[in-house]
């Protein structure tokens, strides 16, 4: 048996695809065995339902976990959220800046991603980044978006987070 | 019974050369493998019906000389069409639970015997028509524009027949050589809409007139047209399926708009090897009748039928033709019709399969392939060819990437299975499960570069939701467009 990474749905030896939400299981590394929220920190978010939902609703916002740092960040996202670092370059800085956390040395790009806000879903999509991102385990397409879940393990260069809907 | 035209010793898989001892053991084995109270797969019951017969025959000295001496007018017959299988897998781990095996299986015209062929094979067609109410305007005018068509295409050695129906049935044109075009085309024109939407009627009509000119060397099919859904008619629609497919009649049928029953449509077609299509608008009619007629027009052989005949203790789990005109089959009802095989566009169907836990090494069969068809422009019935899959199995086999056109189709595959699976879950009053499903198909369709549809899932999703209902446009439309992905580029760009 193997258990999808993506749905956590156990498949039979030999099957290609999930046969619950059809994600590929070959062609691409093992995704690694990772961290939703720890207990303690679940607690924060019980009675919330709809964990695992794409839906994105009217007044949702989107609360931030980065891994192993304590506080996380909310936002209510506009139509398109730059995600990245702030440099002294003088681009402009990204709306959720990952300079803080150390974002330049864990291969964070100055315009790394961006989250799009669609009429109820929100899509993830990336800016053709120097080192990638990665959607539950999985590299995106730059400039492909894919839809986000509540719960959706993100990892930016190396710089890991969880993206909440609330 | 002792018929010569086909090759015992394939059935048996043992040489002519065979000697009665070894014939006795290959019956053996055959015996173990696909008895049926040691195989309980529905194919096997008919590979075991002519694996007895062949061992009746070749077991008796005096029959297998009988045999071996009327074989020989068939001794320099070419191959006419032939079978490829790829494994999702070269070498399967001995594991103690059970394992998926996929096979991608194509039947090939042999090359030879399409440069020999003499001409094209006449066609003996049938068009029925929905000529209901709601087909009033642009519908119909592109209907008959679609039909003129046909006829400027079909030549004199072709047959037509018209019906056109709504909740009766008109023979507007009667099977007939197509020589007077110009009057064939008027009495298309003058159909003119009016009444609602009972099929059985005008399939029962058209069946009945493709059957007046029915005959083996030709592309017997009737193509059904309808924008409507029948009602408490669908099992008479569906015996006279049956009906057609034991004659060899092939029934394609396509819906236009929302309104039609597309399972329905999609028995009707599957029963007898043809396909089924969703039209969303009247400008498409043309495109997809044409297609249809020309791949008909391109038939190197008809009636073809697939037999998937599974070891003991493998199990089928399911079959999808994937070219062309990609199609859910029924594993259940063997053989299974395939329809037409195109001389320069393979058969290619997919098959998944569950192999058993094993601790063994070593080789071992796995199932028995059985393709069977007309060959039109050879005249050959019944021709047949049988392949054996057999297997590797190791205790640690080095690690296999499966071959690109597994994986390239069954990604496919599996997003017009999400779909199915969102479907069926909102029939079972599960609107929330069916959402879910919907937006993973999204999430897939992204994936996939699929946008378009991608947002359409999104939209579905949003809906069901909301109103535990699909709307018919956008459900029909991720069905028929995701099972769409599945086509290969059309023949011309097809390597051989």
């Amino acid at each position: 048996m193997k258990r999808c990474p993506y749905c956590g749905v156990e498949n039979r030896e030999g099957v290609l695809f999930c046969e619950e939400c059809g994600q590929p299981f070959v062609g691409q590394a093992e995704s690694p065995d990772t961290s939703q929220l720890d207990p303690g920190n679940h607690e924060a978010f019980k009675g919330h339902m709809s964990w695992g939902t794409a839906r994105f609703g009217e007044d949702a916002s989107v609360l931030i976990r980065i891994r192993d740092v304590a506080e996380p960040l909310v936002f209510a996202p506009g139509e398109e959220t730059v995600i990245g670092r702030r440099d002294l370059s003088g681009l402009e800085p990204p709306d959720i800046d990952f300079a803080p956390y150390d974002a330049a040395e864990l291969g964070v790009s100055r315009r790394h991603g961006v989250i799009r806000r669609g009429e109820d879903t929100l899509t993830l999509v990336d800016q053709d980044s120097t080192n990638g991102t990665f959607l539950n385990g999985q590299r995106l397409i730059p400039h492909q978006p894919r839809v986000l879940r509540d719960g959706d393990e993100v990892r930016m260069g190396r710089l890991v987070f969880n993206i909440f809907f609330r | 019974m002792n018929d010569a035209s086909r090759n015992l010793y394939a059935i048996l898989g043992v040489a002519p050369e065979a000697t009665a001892d070894d014939i006795r053991e290959a019956y053996r084995v055959m015996a173990r493998r696909f008895h049926p109270d040691a195989n309980r797969n529905s194919g096997a019951e008919v590979q075991f019906r002519d694996i007895a017969t062949a061992y009746s025959v070749l077991s008796d000295p005096g029959e297998r000389l009988r045999y071996d001496d009327a074989r020989r007018h068939f001794s320099d017959e070419p191959a006419y069409f032939s079978l490829r299988a790829i494994p999702s897998k070269r070498v399967l781990g001995t594991l103690v639970e059970p394992q998926v095996l996929y096979l991608l299986l194509d039947i090939v015209p042999t090359q030879r015997a399409v440069a020999n062929r003499r001409s094209t094979a006449p066609m003996n067609l049938t068009l029925v028509l929905d000529r209901s109410t709601s087909m009033r305007g642009a519908r119909l005018d592109k209907v008959k524009v679609a039909a003129h068509h046909i006829i400027d295409q079909l030549s004199p050695q072709d047959v037509l027949a018209v019906v056109s129906f709504s909740d009766r049935a008109d023979v507007l044109i009667p099977a007939t050589a197509v020589t007077d075009k110009t009057s064939l085309r008027s009495t298309v024109s003058v159909m003119r809409a009016e009444g609602g939407t009972e099929i059985y009627r005008g399939l029962a009509a058209g069946v009945a007139e493709c059957r007046k000119y029915l005959a083996p060397r030709m592309v017997n099919h009737v193509i059904l047209l309808t924008d409507g859904r029948t009602f408490g008619d669908e099992e008479r629609c569906l015996a006279v399926a049956r009906q057609a497919a034991e004659d060899g009649i092939g029934i394609s049928a396509m819906g236009i708009g929302e309104e039609w029953n597309d399972e329905f449509l999609d028995a009707l077609a599957t029963t007898t090897g043809g396909s089924s299509a969703y039209i969303n608008t009247p400008r498409a009619v043309l495109q997809f009748l044409d297609d249809r007629v020309r791949s008909l027009g391109d038939a190197f052989a008809e009636r073809l039928q697939l037999a998937v005949a599974p070891d003991a203790d493998v199990v089928l789990e399911s079959v999808f033709r994937l070219n062309p005109h990609p199609q859910p089959l029924e594993a259940e009802q063997q053989p299974i019709p395939l329809g037409t095989l195109e001389k320069n566009r393979p058969i290619r169907v997919l098959i998944q399969l569950q192999m058993p836990p094993s601790s063994k090494a070593g080789f071992r069969s796995v199932v028995r392939l059985d393709a069977t068809g007309d060959v039109l422009v050879a005249e050959r019935h019944q021709y047949k060819v049988i392949s054996d899959i057999a297997i590797e199995l190791a205790h640690e086999p080095s690690p296999e990437q499966p071959p690109t056109a597994i994986l390239d189709a069954l990604g496919k595959l599996t997003l017009y299975r999400i779909q199915q699976k969102a479907e069926r879950a909102l029939t079972q009053g599960l609107p929330l499960e069916a959402a879910r499903q919907l937006e993973n198909l999204a999430t897939r369709l992204f994936a996939a570069g699929q946008d378009e549809l991608a947002h359409k899932a999104i939209h579905e999703a949003r809906r069901v939701s909301r109103t535990q209902a699909f709307s018919q446009e956008g459900r029909k439309s991720l069905k028929f467009h995701t099972r769409q992905l599945l086509a290969l580029p059309a023949p011309g760009n097809d390597t051989p």
